[in-house]
């Protein structure tokens, strides 16, 4: 069993994590031009997103939120 | 009798006393906001549909009602409009949204219904981003109704995807409306607007008859001329609701009177927000702004949002939930009848999200949740800007960032709309000054539930500020 609670783990881990994961400044890339670029700008629009959450760690006991605590 | 201009831009228990004191009738009252929001809202691409037929039906029977002194309220006989996404049977309900344009429910929404219950007057469906902007949109105009128009400025954009509720009640054209939330879509066109918006807790209020984005992240509210207006519109559609699984099965009962404390109030902000992270055109008013609220006499202490992928975690759950909510139109191939091509291809996009990914942003979004739990147990309430920047010019990327400005080495607390829907708390918008004649509007956080606490802040500030009474200049 970890000695940490999830919530200590996670707030200790989100920090470093997500700031090595925040992005450089750049450009951003011209408009898409037609359907088929914005197909292709949103597919990357996804990954990009994967490739944020796969930096951050998940303890294995983080279950999915499923309810809103008053 | 005839209606005074001015009736267009009173608060509702006004607008109820003159009722009952018999100034004018409801009828009278029905008709003159008809002819001023079939009229006007067009100008604005703020209307989808005048009830007028509808509306003076209902009007007569208030007037019954006031007549036999059977009170409904301070909602009875008051005009308002409801956002396109709410279903009011028999009329279309397009969710504004070409593929949507014919489609007719035979039943109505439980928000409409709670507000008919309480003698409220539907005058009109109001115009929305197309399927409230799920899960992107590139342009102001993805909308069936073309792009909302700020009644400030009318080559700016209105924000959504509330669009026409906002519009509506800036302009003069309502007294208050419905709109919905699921990342930004009230707060964003109430500060564009210049009005008072208020996303409730997630479960406060039924979505039932509403159309489906986010399963997990819906919210209807209201949209008004003041913090007092948001409670008592609210207290009306709030509640248990067994038509909607997601209900939190509470009321709400707006009372001001028992206000907690301001004294007692921790109020948390990042100095940063204030200063360099916000439009230099509205710095000074965002200064004064910060001086009334510590003149409430609140605890002010500066405070930082927990670190997390706020973006990529919400966007991730919208796509994947709007996308399967939307699976049958995009391969029907209807979905290509959108306006914004941003949107039709993010809808595609978003049906190859794998389930595991889908998994972890709800992970993170639970611990998201704790850390918001953690952070609202030292302070009472958030405050940040609503918006950094004023609405953008209607040609404006959406996708892009409008401004020049440097981003600040420090965040502060910029993803505050993201991060609150994610763990479903509630927020208010409140008008707090301008940029170059833009209205900029003051959010106001607090933990789940407290929409009390944060009305009772915002109708302080407003008992000593008159940014909520600015009238954009509408020509008659």
């Amino acid at each position: 069993m970890s000695k940490f609670t999830r919530r200590e783990l996670a707030a200790a881990l989100s920090t470093s994590a997500v700031l090595l994961a925040r992005p450089q400044a750049a450009p951003p890339p011209a408009l898409p031009a037609n359907p088929e670029e914005e197909l292709k700008a949103a597919q990357a629009q996804l990954r990009d997103n994967a490739a944020q959450l796969d930096k951050f760690p998940l303890p294995m006991d983080a279950e999915p939120a499923t309810m809103f605590k008053p | 009798m005839s209606i005074s201009n001015e009736i267009f831009f009173a608060g509702i228990t006004e607008i109820n006393q003159k009722l009952t004191k018999k100034e004018f009738s409801a009828v009278e009252l029905a008709r003159a906001f008809c002819d001023r929001l079939e009229s006007i809202g067009p100008r604005y691409n703020a209307l989808a549909l005048s009830l007028r037929k509808d509306v003076l039906r209902d009007a007569k029977e208030v007037d019954g009602d006031i007549k036999r002194d059977r009170l409904r309220g301070p909602l009875q006989g008051v005009p308002f409009g409801a956002k396109d996404l709410l279903a009011y049977a028999k009329h279309p309900t397009t969710w504004g949204a070409k593929p949507y344009e014919d489609q007719v429910f035979d039943y109505t929404a439980s928000v409409l219904k709670h507000i008919g219950k309480r003698g409220g007057l539907l005058t009109g469906k109001l115009a929305m981003v197309e399927l409230a902007g799920g899960p992107s949109y590139r342009y102001a105009s993805a909308s069936l109704t073309g792009p909302g128009l700020n009644p400030w400025d009318n080559t700016r954009w209105s924000g959504g995807s509330s669009s026409g509720s906002a519009i509506a009640v800036a302009a003069g054209l309502v007294t208050y409306a419905l709109g919905s939330e699921t990342s930004g879509s009230i707060l964003t066109p109430s500060a564009f607007c210049g009005v008072t918006g208020l996303r409730p807790t997630y479960g406060l209020v039924s979505r039932h008859g509403a159309m489906a984005l986010s399963w997990t992240l819906d919210k209807i509210g209201p949209i008004c001329r003041s913090a007092e207006d948001c409670g008592l519109v609210l207290e009306a559609i709030a509640g248990a609701e067994y038509g909607d699984a997601s209900s939190a099965k509470k009321s709400f009962y707006y009372t001001p009177q028992f206000a907690r404390d301001l004294k007692d109030v921790r109020v948390g902000y990042a100095p940063v927000d204030f200063s360099e992270g916000v439009d230099p055109a509205a710095r000074a008013d965002y200064a004064k702004a910060l001086e009334t609220i510590k003149s409430l006499g609140v605890q002010v202490t500066e405070a930082t949002l927990p670190e997390f992928p706020y973006g990529a975690v919400i966007g991730t759950i919208i796509s994947a939930e709007g996308s399967a909510i939307f699976e049958p139109l995009v391969k029907s191939g209807k979905v290509d009848q959108l306006a914004d091509q941003r949107q039709i291809a993010g809808l595609k996009a978003g049906l190859e999200i794998p389930a595991n990914e889908y998994l972890k942003a709800m992970r993170i979004r639970a611990l998201i949740q704790e850390a918001f739990h953690d952070l609202l147990s030292t302070v009472d309430v958030l405050i940040a800007p609503t918006r950094f920047d004023p609405a953008p010019k209607l040609t404006q990327p959406l996708d892009r960032r409008a401004t020049e400005r440097p981003t600040p080495a420090t965040p502060g607390l910029t993803t505050l709309i993201p991060a609150g829907n994610l763990a479903g708390l509630p927020a208010l918008s409140i008008p707090c000054g301008f940029a170059n004649g833009m209205p900029m509007g003051l959010q106001l956080v607090g933990s789940p539930f407290s929409e009390n606490m944060l009305l009772a802040i915002g109708k302080t500030f407003q008992d000593r500020t008159d940014w909520h009474k600015r009238r954009p200049p509408i020509a008659a």
